[in-house]
């Protein structure tokens, strides 16, 4: 009798969701203020289950695996939310519902429309460039004048293979570094052409033997710690870096270089699936995250530019007038984006960029 | 009583059988980018082609086989004489002995393997002690090479090599080898025409246990090798998540499970016939 | 050559603080079948295993057919051994195995395949080469591990228990079989047992062992009517141990007495009551008790095949001669 009693104990535990609302969230580990979920619980009664991911291919493949049971996911805009809304994945956003909307950024609302017309399915969250992140000793020791803030410290040979015993790592993603290699060589850089590509696997082949791994995230510990002294990456991960370094016993300068040629943009950003089991509470959600707070409070942790613009005013000088965070409107003018590849095009990229690796 | 001999099966069909069949099906459907799960069913074998012809794959498949090779040969001259001592020691000592080699089972793999990192990295532990010994000043970097990677696979399935070899040498008969060196055998002769082939069975137990795992090895390659290194383990994951080419990545896997079920076979056998000597 | 085909000088062996063999002398002659006799843990493997090599003696030395056997590993002597467990190499078949020791010397492949031959046919295991060990009877198994000692023309054959894994009807005929072979072969066999029917039956010499000493070496004869001390004394075959005097004893064996009703004509007589009798068929054992003192074992061969002889109870007379008993100091 007192283990059935239990049994049964044990099962209203287990299914709280009868008695409760709630919304199940799945973002980017340490991308939103979490302090601040308690506060939308608070206020509207809704409970977050909140899991985090880090690559955006996870949440592909969960995605597309269908039944996930997410309400709210957080896709990076290219070419994950592309591929994703061609495949049906989201539903398309209630925009009367949600009251902060009025919040975001129109300029990059326009920039995110490129990959999802007329801004239907999903909304910006946070955004930043691609970049040369190194450790300012190591480079000026090497080459006092070295052009930091041009995608030449990376893609041309010379200058490049100067800091190879220092250690260079770039990152492992072709939809990334083609277009940085494409804009290197003044090509487009949006470019699919097995042609244009094939120049830019020449120059890639050319720095090969300067570069140490290939990594779309080891090079922020790597940096802090001085295993490596260049780095191509995300700018909210150098700045992480210089964070880090910053905090070390042994004390590095870390800085980051924004290409004058010009940088890719990325976006994330928050958008609902189309079997979400909750869309009431995830449009509750989305308008939270579209609060000028909560946006403010995620950026001071991440050390990323939210597409929020009354933020702005709540954020700290350091981060708000960091134009390596937020970039001055002559260098903003210069950000490109870059649209999806199909199937095929995919393929051969992927594949340009295995042999690149892999030094075939 | 017919449940329980019906329990395996069941759990044989519902976790081996029905997944596979899975994995077969989506390796003969069609690449879809814009459907959701991305596959087109059908009977295509347009990923196996691909997988045959194109030579990326085929390096991906020999550079794989090639390192689980080495792995295990390493393994196993590191792990033979680590079971021969173990056997050879004293009834009370041997399980302090094998607790000291299943001990790293209790930490997760991917902090031992996040700890390899830390040592191997240009400014690892390892050269620190280097340059600060003053043995090298220079000593370049391990980590991101494939001895990184060997030293990986070495460590992590050295236990599945010393168990099987143990199990195998502890069953030993002594005295044989008393007789073998009693009828003139020298201590290496003895070994190779006594030692060796009885303790065959946990050889080949011991190679399979490291081989085949290491083969399909994605964690190690990805954390502690280099790029250059290509690993049809990390193939599979490009094509499953970079590319979103389900039906590759498991026509992979198929290919992976074919390759290996061929040793599984061998050893099969050859224990069906030492079973039957005895 | 001649002088002993084994010589032990002194030799002695410690495992940690237990002392297996303490300082032990011992010759061996040339063809002979020697055994080693004593109870378990007595050092009598320990010894065999040294003159083999696989112990090495902590000191004294071991000198076989005139060459010290100090520091030569077991495969350089020129001795082989016949395992208690046999010890046959499961994964060869039975040929192989007997042509193990002289593939190692390298002998040519068509001379081993005669030897083998020939050492089978000895052994009477003609016909079995192509068999595993496991398809054997424990019979045959044993011969294939006689066989492969064999083969090799050992100056010395060892023999660890070689009948302790048979039965007991098998062990009966194998002890002749043995016996014979060592005569045939004029080989030297070096035996250990703990069995003393064994050891009488099959050797021309013994030597009894007891806390890694030898306390008496001699023929089964010598050993067993006069028995060097109370120890052998009782440990070969039964023996009434009579005190005499302090310190003097008397070991007198129960078929060197004499039971009868009236006093018998011997130098020495006592008379007791029959407590006990077992009836063994050819013989009966009788337990006498002399007034209130030593109860003694008579046998008495039942020679008449109508009557008994004497029942429990009866009061009868014990005599013996004067050289019937051995006296003993220890």
């Amino acid at each position: 009798m007192r283990f059935l009693a239990g049994l049964l104990l044990l099962l209203t535990l287990a299914s709280p969701a009868t008695a409760q609302k709630q919304v199940n969230v799945y973002n980017w580990s340490d991308y939103i203020a979490e302090d601040r979920l308690k506060v939308f619980t608070a206020e509207t009664g809704i409970k977050v289950n909140y899991t985090t991911y880090d690559s955006n291919e996870i949440l592909d493949a969960k995605l597309k695996a269908g039944r996930s049971g997410y309400d709210v996911v957080v896709p990076t805009a290219s070419p994950f939310l592309v591929r994703q809304l061609a495949a049906k994945l989201y539903q398309p956003i209630d925009k009367a519902k949600l009251k902060n909307l009025g919040n975001l950024d129109p300029k990059l609302m326009a920039e995110l429309a490129k990959y999802d017309p007329g801004n239907r399915h999903a909304i910006p969250w946070m955004w930043g460039t691609i970049g040369v992140g190194y450790n300012v000793a190591e480079i000026r020791k090497r080459m006092p004048d070295a052009p930091v803030e041009s995608l030449g410290m990376i893609f041309d040979p010379k200058i490049v293979s100067r800091f190879a015993d220092c250690g260079v790592m770039v990152l492992d993603s072709a939809t990334d570094m083609f277009p940085a290699a494409l804009k290197y060589l003044g090509l487009d850089p949006d470019s699919k052409s097995s042609a244009d590509l094939a120049k830019a696997a020449e120059v890639m082949k050319a720095i090969r033997p300067s570069i140490r791994k290939f990594h779309s995230s080891e090079y922020i510990n790597a940096l802090a710690g001085g295993d490596i002294c260049l780095a191509f990456g995300y700018s909210g991960d150098i700045l992480q870096a210089r964070d880090r370094a910053a905090k070390a016993a042994q004390k590095r300068e870390i800085a980051y270089g924004p290409p004058k040629e010009g940088a890719m943009l990325w976006i994330d950003t928050a958008a609902i699936p189309k079997d979400a089991p909750n869309p009431e509470q995830a449009h509750r959600f989305l308008d939270f995250m579209l609060e000028p707070k909560v946006a403010a409070a995620s950026s001071t942790l991440t050390g990323y530019a939210n597409a929020n613009l009354p933020a702005t005013a709540l954020l700290d000088k350091a981060i708000a007038g960091n134009p390596w965070i937020y970039p001055p409107a002559e260098a903003r003018a210069k950000l490109y984006t870059i649209t999806a590849a199909n199937a095929e095009q995919t393929r051969e990229r992927t594949r340009l960029w295995t042999a690149i690796k892999t030094g075939r | 009583m017919r449940l329980v001999i019906a329990l395996p099966y069941l759990w044989l069909v519902v976790f081996f059988l029905l997944p596979l069949g899975l994995v077969l099906g989506l390796s003969l459907a069609t690449n879809a980018p814009d459907l959701a799960p991305p596959v087109e069913l059908g009977l295509s074998f347009a990923s196996f082609k691909l997988l045959f012809t194109d030579d990326l794959y085929l390096a991906a498949w020999l550079s794989s086989l090639r390192i689980a090779a080495t792995s295990t040969l390493v393994c196993l001259l590191l792990g033979y004489p680590m079971a021969y001592a173990i056997a050879r020691a004293t009834p009370p000592r041997r399980p302090l002995l094998l607790m000291l080699v299943i001990l790293p089972f209790w930490t997760s793999f991917l902090i031992r393997v996040y700890a390899w990192m830390g040592l191997l990295a240009e400014n690892g532990i390892l050269n620190q002690f280097l340059r600060w010994s003053g043995l090298m000043s220079d000593p370049g970097t391990i980590l991101g090479t494939e001895w990184a990677i060997h030293l990986g696979i070495v460590y992590a399935y050295l236990p599945f090599m010393v168990l099987p070899l143990y199990t195998a040498l502890e069953k030993l008969d002594w005295s044989l080898l008393e007789a073998a060196s009693d009828l003139g055998a020298r201590p290496l002769p003895a070994f190779l025409t006594v030692t060796l082939p009885l303790s065959l069975p946990g050889i080949v137990a011991g190679c399979l246990l490291v081989f085949i795992p290491a083969v399909g090895e994605f964690v190690i390659p990805d954390l502690l090798g280099g790029t250059r290194t290509l690993m049809i383990g990390k193939v599979l994951w490009d094509e499953f998540f970079t590319n979103s080419d389900w039906p590759l990545a498991s026509a992979v896997a198929i290919c992976l499970l074919i390759l290996l079920v061929g040793p599984i076979l061998l050893f099969q056998r050859q224990q069906q016939r030492s079973l039957e000597r005895t | 050559m001649s002088g002993p085909i084994v010589k032990i000088d002194g030799v002695a062996k410690s495992f940690g603080a237990v002392q297996a063999v303490a300082g032990v002398d011992l010759e061996i002659a040339r063809g002979e079948l020697f055994a080693l006799l004593g109870g378990s843990g007595c050092g009598k493997t320990t010894l065999l295993r040294m003159l083999a090599g696989f112990e090495t003696p902590d000191s004294g030395r071991i000198v076989i057919d005139g060459q010290d056997m100090t520091g030569v590993p077991p495969h350089l002597r020129p001795v082989n051994m016949m395992f208690q467990s046999y010890a046959l190499f499961p994964h060869l078949d039975v040929a192989n195995n007997v042509g193990y020791g002289l593939k190692r010397e390298g002998v040519a492949k068509t001379e081993i395949a005669e030897r083998v031959a020939a050492a089978l046919a000895l052994v009477k295991l003609d016909g079995l080469g192509a068999r595993r060990p496991a398809q054997l009877s424990g019979g045959q198994r044993q011969r294939v591990a006689l066989a492969r000692a064999l083969v090799k023309r050992p100056k010395l054959l060892l023999l660890d228990e070689p009948l302790a894994a048979l039965d007991r009807k098998l062990r009966e005929g194998t002890r002749f079989e043995l016996v014979r072979l060592q005569e045939q072969l004029e080989l030297t066999f070096v035996m250990v047992t703990h069995d003393q029917e064994e050891a009488m039956g099959m050797a021309s010499r013994l030597a009894v062992m007891k806390d890694g000493r030898i306390v008496q070496t001699g023929t089964p004869h010598d050993v067993y009517e006069r028995p060097a001390t109370r120890f052998v004394a009782d440990f070969i075959g039964v023996a009434n141990i009579l005190q005499t005097a302090p310190r003097r004893w008397l070991a007198l064996r129960p078929e060197k007495i004499v039971l009868a009703a009236n006093r018998p004509a011997t130098a020495h007589a006592a008379t007791g009551k029959i407590v006990d009798i077992a009836y063994e068929g050819d013989r009966s054992l009788y337990r006498v008790a002399i007034g209130n003192g030593p109860v003694m074992l008579v046998a008495q061969m039942n020679t008449e095949r109508v009557r008994e002889s004497h029942r429990r109870g009866d009061a009868v007379w014990l005599g013996w001669s004067d050289d019937a008993g051995q006296p003993l100091e220890e």
